[in-house]
């Protein structure tokens, strides 16, 4: 009785009596994940084993908090660029139009994605959206086929859609984004492959914490003439006289061309953003679980401690008291 | 009545106001726009956009693109444009003669 007594108080109060790792002898409840760790015939953990546990979380932790940093400052700086570039294709889709139900025979969906992985659910998004699209646009006399920006997207549609991808270009954001870079993209598309319309799938920046999957449509120059005949949104495209150059084939076609480059150097701006947006959370919630596993490490730890002392003091005192009486 | 302009490129927004009238310069030739204009979309060529506020001329360089024109509202999409009054005279010339030059030694590599 008198030691279930002292056993107790041990356990409520924390004596400082050696600050020595002991490797404890009686079985305690713990953390079911720790028990693995112990060699069979243990059944304490070592406060050195909680100890080593502790510090590689901490480090982790450190990692967490200084990425979310990195990809704050990183947003920052793409942020503007993204802003600065939405109204270039506002004067597109007041001209051409945007139909993404237009029924067209040769789909190309551009699916844009990052390089580097942490960056939350977004690519998963993206290749789920662009899956979704190439189901739906398949059949008979449709075909749909990819071109993959960035590694993730490439890990994932290379898997089970080989076939159907035409062009896979990764490091895109080895320099920082421009124009022209872009551009000389989007021309290296145009020319390897035949489409009716393409469509590219990003996400779309709304805010830190919410980024919208998009798809934005590009139609083709005789798709648009076709669209134009039939009335519709693209009606009043007639009504305007075209003019520079031969025919208005020829302007249409290198309308649908620099429609297609501004549309791209948007759309890749605004997946970097998101990339950033989403990374910053991710990093977050990883810190933020990071630090309540070293509270319950902590805990275990005293716990540990505190039994390994009482053990002892029980020992020294039933000992003692042996030899008394 | 005054036209509305809208000067873009991918980087950013150059102009975005209200002129009188503009002079621009395409593949078939310069056009002058006054209000009231028919509507039209022209590709528009690598020159020298002119703006009129008010009797007073400005002038802007256009790297190339496209103008929209309808509804006394313009917009001009170049790849790049620059306002006269950023350019640098000295430095503009010093880039002319770095490009010449480079220009007559691809010659030379060409011919050999």
């Amino acid at each position: 009785m008198a030691m279930a007594a002292l056993r107790r108080e041990g356990r409520r109060f924390a004596p400082m009596i050696s600050p020595r790792p002991i490797t404890a002898l009686r079985s305690s409840p713990l953390a079911p994940s720790l028990e693995d760790e112990c060699p069979i015939g243990v059944r304490y953990i070592s406060t050195q084993v909680v100890r080593n546990r502790m510090k590689s979380v901490k480090n982790i932790q450190k990692i967490t908090k200084a990425m979310k940093m990195v990809a704050a400052s990183k947003l920052r700086a793409i942020q503007t660029k993204a802003e600065n570039s939405r109204g270039l294709w506002q004067p597109f889709t007041a001209l051409l139009g945007d139909l993404p139900s237009a029924n067209v025979k040769k789909n190309v969906v551009v699916t844009i994605s990052s390089d580097k992985g942490l960056c939350g659910g977004i690519n998963s998004t993206s290749v789920k959206i662009s899956k979704g699209l190439h189901k739906l646009n398949s059949g008979p006399e449709k075909e749909t086929k990819y071109v993959i920006l960035g590694e993730k997207a490439k890990a994932q549609l290379v898997r089970d859609s080989k076939k159907d991808i035409e062009l896979i270009i990764t490091e895109l954001q080895k320099n920082p984004l421009n124009y022209t870079q872009v551009s000389v993209l989007a021309d290296e598309i145009l020319k390897n492959v035949e489409y009716d319309a393409l469509r590219i799938v990003f996400n779309k920046f709304h805010s830190v914490v919410s980024f919208v999957p998009t798809v934005s449509t590009v139609l083709s120059p005789e798709i648009v003439e076709r669209e134009a005949e039939s009335g519709g949104k693209l009606g009043d495209l007639d009504s305007y006289e075209v003019e520079g150059g031969e025919t208005k084939g020829e302007i249409l076609q290198n309308l649908a061309e620099f429609q297609f480059s501004c549309v791209m150097f948007n759309a890749v701006l605004e997946n970097a953003c998101s990339e950033q947006g989403a990374r910053m959370s991710a990093m977050d919630s990883s810190s933020r679980n990071a630090g309540d596993m070293l509270d319950r490490l902590t805990l275990t730890y005293n716990r540990t401690r505190q039994a390994s002392i009482t053990t002892e003091l029980i020992e020294i005192i039933s000992g003692a008291s042996a030899l008394e009486g | 009545m005054t036209l509305n302009l809208c000067v873009l490129t991918p980087n950013r927004i150059v102009w975005d106001s209200e002129v009188k009238e503009i002079i621009l310069s395409t593949n078939s030739g310069q056009i002058g726009v006054l209000p009231n204009h028919a509507p039209i979309a022209t590709a528009v060529d690598i020159g020298i956009l002119r703006i009129r506020l008010n009797d007073q001329w400005l002038t802007m360089a256009l790297m190339g693109g496209f103008a929209r024109i309808g509804n006394n509202e313009i917009t001009i999409f170049v790849n790049d444009a620059e306002k006269g009054s950023d350019i640098d005279p000295q430095e503009a010339q010093q880039a002319l003669e770095i490009d010449e030059m480079h220009n007559l030694a691809c010659l030379f590599v060409n011919v050999k």
